[in-house]
């Protein structure tokens, strides 16, 4: 069971900050930026804690720091299909969302972003890496954050741990038994050995030809269930009851 | 334990059941006084000024009019300003009788509608860009109703009632426990705080600030009707917005139930009008996350939901282009009003966009994504298994187009769901009826059924058969 507030590598300073008043305090921003740069170095996530600096920049507009932005909005992405996009986005100033009326270099970076949320969203993971190879802008964007891309695929894929119960999943496996293998090339935009290193060994896929098997698990088995009806023997104590009072 | 019951007999309110948040309102108020000095002379100054005092308790809780000026604004602010600088900052508890029994949620209603009446006020002005010399005062008093007091007037209670969360409760109840006042205030402006983070639009937050309360008929905020009710909206309201659909259902329909439950008992005077309307509001968030979320409702509820919005509740639940206009006019009309943490930009009045608008569109972002779904449901339905071409024919759309529609059906179906704990916490389950995998291109279907039941019709004819 995990809770949205809680993240595993969390250092002791930044919970001291969130449980205390000193969320509020525009001088904890600095902390909260050094971070989110931490973060993407080393492939960490801790989206609780992202927006709290959102809501720091909220309040203080003037601290607000445009390459901390675009590489919270880059991390919430690896985090798909979760909502964590949207949630930064609602602490975003209203200001930022189409028609702009006067744009900047931020607002145009938060735009592109959101395109490619809303290609990853809606599972058009073709379009997604053409669209990510098309600009050179994306490219700077997510030049700050490690291993983007192998975390994108990670989450189509769904992550292989030699166990069923521990496996992290991802669009893929919980929808899919085969695929064609061409397909999933374009889906994860990998070709040839390195496509298969990845799809065998990360996320644990059998190759058959040109077909992609992926095993079982509880998402993609769509087995019928009947949910029946659970008697109690206390539901029938009042019938029970009466037979002894009143013997028929 | 039995030293703490005699300490509640003392206060002016029936409070034996008043246990766990009796503690969490104590230690409020303890770590309120910082610096602990002589309480008795605080009592001294109090007895002069109670008539005076008294009048302001009873002013503080009064509605301020929706027309009322810039400087009637002003000066409500200054008033609580004052007064709860008083209840807070005086040395050692203050001894105050309250006016009336739901004084302490009525304030904290009231300076939040202030607060947001205020934001929604200084918005429309920016926009309209008249009255200039309103617009020259709005600049010069940036600071009044500024949103960092507003915060840390009711974050000092949370934070304090975190930090003592854990400690004895035997010491921490005593001499403030017994007082109502802070025990309510306190309780009040925690819930006050959901309010204020959910209209600023951090919705994770907003959830994390009850984690101290306990969300069930007997918690404190119940026998308030407003603030339980309140409560459970905005919950509610935080978890759709999170996409925890599911869980916002739950929210909705128990508060729901709870008070057509108990309809005749809340029944009298004012206090039922607002209510009412706040009720259409929650079936219109109510029918938004079904129709996202596929639930069966409680047979109450769902009855209810189709006689207030019929038509509305069909086309949500037929989906694809034509709900959206619906979607988008009912969360406009069911959502809280929304505000911006900053002053408006007053001198490009296009800059200034209506924070409802910002919040609906990220919303609609995530609604437009699946709106194919109730459609893609009624057909799966029909089969157990079908082949991707045919009923991409059946829908007139591209095979690959409805292999993501596929995908993303699946994705949505995968909620996170409370089940026990801090109510940002929970785990991820199926919440749909209807399952599915992909054989290449090949759709094998599955549904989970309910089956019969069959106890309670037994029962009922078996106790008629005695009779």
């Amino acid at each position: 069971m995990g809770s949205f507030d809680y993240a595993e590598e969390r250092p002791e300073h930044i919970t001291a900050i969130l449980n205390g008043l000193d969320r509020y305090n525009p001088e904890t921003t600095t902390i909260f930026q050094e971070y989110v740069a931490q973060q993407c170095e080393d492939s960490t996530y801790d989206c609780y804690a992202n927006l709290a600096l959102l809501k720091l920049y909220q309040f203080n507009p003037h601290l607000t720091n445009s390459e901390t932005i675009t590489n919270i909005l880059v991390k919430a992405l690896t985090a798909f299909p979760s909502s964590d996009f949207s949630l930064c986005r609602h602490l975003l100033p209203p200001n930022f969302l189409p028609p702009i009326p006067n744009a900047t270099e931020l607002t145009e970076a938060v735009q592109k972003l959101t395109t490619l949320n809303s290609l990853l969203e809606s599972c058009n993971f073709k379009e997604f890496w053409n669209t990510l190879d098309s600009d050179d802008l994306f490219a700077d964007l997510i030049a700050d954050v490690q291993g983007f891309e192998d975390t994108i695929r990670r989450r189509i894929t769904g992550v292989d741990t030699s166990d069923v119960e521990t496996r992290i999943p991802g669009v893929i496996d919980s929808s899919m038994r085969e695929i064609e293998r061409t397909m999933l090339e374009d889906w994860l935009n990998l070709r040839d050995e390195k496509f298969e290193e990845f799809v065998t060994s990360v996320a644990g896929y059998q190759i058959d030809g040109n077909t992609v098997i992926i095993s079982l698990n509880k998402d993609n088995e769509a087995k019928p269930t009947i949910t029946r009806e659970s008697v109690k023997i206390d539901q029938f104590s009042r019938v029970i009851r009466r037979a002894y009072e009143q013997p028929a | 334990m039995l030293t703490r019951q005699t300490q509640y007999q003392n206060g002016t309110h029936e409070d034996d059941d008043f246990d766990d948040e009796g503690i969490l309102a104590a230690s409020i108020v303890e770590a309120i006084q910082n610096d602990d000095e002589d309480p008795s002379q605080t009592l001294q100054t109090l007895q002069s000024r109670e008539d005076d005092l008294q009048s302001r308790l009873q002013a503080a809780a009064t509605p301020l009019e929706y027309q009322a000026s810039l400087e009637a604004r002003y000066a409500s602010y200054d008033n609580y300003c004052s007064l709860f600088h008083f209840i807070l900052n005086s040395n050692g508890p203050v001894e105050l009788d309250l006016p009336t029994y739901y004084w302490a949620w009525d304030v904290i209603d009231e300076f939040i509608y202030q607060f947001n009446n205020f934001c929604a006020y200084r918005n429309r002005l920016a926009k309209k860009g008249q009255s200039q010399e309103e617009i020259a005062s709005l600049r010069e008093n940036q600071q009044i109703w500024g949103c960092y007091s507003v915060l840390n007037r009711s974050q000092m209670n949370e934070q304090l009632a975190a930090i003592k969360r854990g400690e004895d409760p035997n010491t921490v109840a005593g001499e403030y426990g017994s007082r109502p006042l802070y025990r309510m205030l306190g309780y009040f402006s925690i819930i006050g705080l959901l309010r204020v983070h959910c209209l600023l639009g951090d919705f994770t937050l907003a959830l994390k600030t009850l984690d101290d309360i306990e969300l069930n008929k007997k918690a404190v905020f119940a026998r308030v009707m407003g603030a339980h009710f309140t409560t459970y909206y905005y919950v509610g309201f935080c978890y759709m917005m999170m996409g925890r659909y599911s869980d916002a259902i739950k929210a909705f329909s128990h508060i729901l139930l709870y008070i057509t439950r108990t309809k005749n008992l809340h029944n009298k005077g004012g206090q039922f009008d607002s209510i009412s309307k706040t009720m259409d509001q929650m079936y219109a968030l109510l029918a938004m996350c079904v129709a996202l979320c596929p639930t069966r409702l409680d047979d109450t509820i769902h009855s209810t939901l189709r006689e207030k919005y019929a038509d509305q509740f069909q086309k949500l639940q037929r989906g694809g282009e034509d709900s959206l206009a619906v979607f988008e006019e009912l969360f406009q009309a069911s959502a809280p009003k929304f505000i911006s943490p900053i002053p408006p930009d007053f001198d490009s009045p296009a800059n200034n966009i209506d924070p409802m608008q910002h919040h609906l569109q990220v919303f609609m972002f995530d609604v437009k994504n699946n709106m194919m779904a109730p459609i893609l449901r009624s057909y799966l339905k029909l089969y157990t298994s079908m082949d991707l071409h045919k009923l991409a024919s059946f829908l007139e759309i591209d095979p690959d187009d409805l292999r993501n529609k596929l995908l993303i059906f699946k994705q949505k179906s995968r909620q996170y769901k409370w089940t026990e704990g801090g109510l940002l916490s929970g785990e991820t389950i199926n919440t749909s009826d209807l399952d599915y995998a992909l054989q290449k291109d090949l759709i094998h279907i599955s549904e989970a059924k309910v089956g019969r039941k069959l106890v309670d019709w037994y029962l009922r004819n078996l106790t008629r058969s005695y009779a």
